[in-house]
């Protein structure tokens, strides 16, 4: 089996633990938790085929809605945060990086990573606790689940990083 | 086909994209209760609106149509209106006319009566009508007919009843203004049969022309509310502090026929009250 794909399955299968093992557990304020699952989505490398990010993002949050009883929610965020994917790592990818960049410190710097982390997770809560809410009534708590969401995940991404196998060659 | 191939492959990122999307949202409706209620209502309003809309503006598009129809129905029913109207005795037709303008009318009764005889180019005109005191008619009854005020009754026979009409020098109805409220005494003066006066109204009093004059009901002769005629005039009175108002009268005397005499059942009862309060007064004095 090829290196980069066992090495993804097992970031795919620890994520995922991760998530419902302790992350669905986690309630701050009573309604605030953080999702960590699209840093799957966030780590695909650049230049990696648009349609295929997409698939990926939506399969990504199948699993997620399937073990979390969010059916929908997770589906269509990571499904979003895959068509911004291309663009966010653009956005804050160095000048001159290689063609095939995973995102991470090493790659992009902590700082850069760091604004590419917190953008991907914000806008994959912002949309994951809208369309929890599905309406424009409690716009304040909306934002506040998103952002205290976005600030554990991204904390979480942290440790993942460190802890999870790079892929050979990229990373 | 070759073109939508092409068209498939250049925009194949936005259509899995929009389809992929699609799936999402739809088992989001679909799985959550909440979501799916929320869906529903609102797609509900929208639709709701959007039936409103398309249908107030087809509705539009029908209103010539819609016209012709009322227009012939209100040719119908304007037909029906006159065959009824010919169909009821005058007399009836003052009995609708005073209860639709009086709130409660159950202290009175109207006895239907015919002038017999009748004079018009005199100072102190008078009107004899078949119906007395074996039918009820007591002197100083009221008498209308189907437009309005006739006059009073003078002098009461058994079988006959001599009316004063409002076209007699002597005749004093006190009635106002149907607006503004404002009274006054409406008198007549030997001339035209159809102007009488309506005198006293203060001159702070806005007064216009073709304002209605009705009975006050300040007496016990006339319930409130019975049309007299319509301001044609406005003159300033003899001594100049008040107005006097020229009343087209609404009665056409010179071809009335058949009228109606007013029995006011309460005006013992209004009577004796006055008298009580009367005497009450004087024996303090």
């Amino acid at each position: 089996m090829n290196e980069t794909i066992k090495h993804r399955i097992i970031r795919l299968v620890a994520i995922l633990l991760f998530q419902i093992l302790l992350c669905n557990n986690i309630h701050i304020l009573g309604y605030a938790s953080p999702i960590v699952l699209p840093y799957l989505t966030m780590k695909f490398h650049r230049g990696s085929a648009r349609e295929s990010l997409l698939i990926w993002g939506f399969v990504i949050g199948l699993i997620f809605d399937i073990f979390s009883n969010t059916m929908g929610k997770g589906m269509a965020s990571c499904t979003l945060l895959g068509m911004l994917q291309p663009y966010l790592l653009r956005l804050f990818s160095p000048n001159e990086s290689v063609d095939m960049l995973v995102p991470s410190f090493k790659s992009m710097g902590f700082d850069r990573y760091i604004y590419y982390a917190v953008s991907s997770m914000l806008i994959f809560h912002l949309v994951f606790y809208f369309l929890e809410d599905f309406s424009l009534n409690h716009v304040r708590l909306m934002v506040t689940g998103a952002l205290l969401g976005t600030a554990l995940a991204v904390l979480f991404t942290v440790i993942a990083d460190v802890l999870l196998p790079k892929d050979a060659n990229i990373d | 086909m070759r073109y939508l191939i092409e068209l498939y492959l250049k925009y194949r990122f936005w259509l899995i994209f929009i389809a992929l999307e699609v799936v999402s949202l739809v088992s989001l409706v679909k799985f959550n209760r909440y979501q799916g209620s929320v869906y529903f209502t609102t797609a509900n309003t929208v639709s709701g609106a959007w039936y409103s809309f398309t249908s107030s503006i087809s509705s539009f598009f029908e209103l010539r149509s819609e016209n012709e129809r009322l227009e012939h129905e209100n040719e119908m029913l304007r037909k029906r209106l006159n065959d009824l109207r010919s169909g009821l005795k005058e007399d009836e037709n003052t009995i609708d006319l005073l209860s639709e303008k009086n709130r409660d009318l159950r202290s009175y009764d109207f006895v239907g009566a015919h002038v017999v005889n009748a004079t018009l180019n005199r100072a102190n005109n008078v009107f004899t009508i078949d119906r007395g005191l074996d039918d009820g008619v007591k002197e100083m009854a009221g008498v209308v007919c189907s437009s309005g005020v006739v006059g009073v009754v003078f002098k009461a026979s058994a079988h006959y009843a001599v009316v004063v009409p409002l076209i007699n020098e002597k005749s004093m109805v006190s009635c106002k203004l149907d607006t503004t409220d404002y009274f006054g005494t409406m008198q007549w003066q030997m001339g035209r049969p159809d102007i009488s006066y309506l005198n006293n109204i203060p001159r702070h009093a806005k007064v216009r022309v073709g304002m209605e004059v009705e009975t006050n009901g300040f007496s016990d002769i006339f319930p409130e509310h019975i049309p007299i005629g319509k301001v044609e005039r406005v003159e300033d009175s003899a001594d100049g502090l008040s107005y006097s108002l020229a009343v087209k009268l609404y009665t056409d005397f010179s071809k009335l026929r058949n009228v109606s005499v007013i029995k006011n059942y309460a005006r013992k009862e209004r009577k004796e009250l006055e008298m009580k309060v009367d005497t009450l007064l004087m024996d303090k004095e």
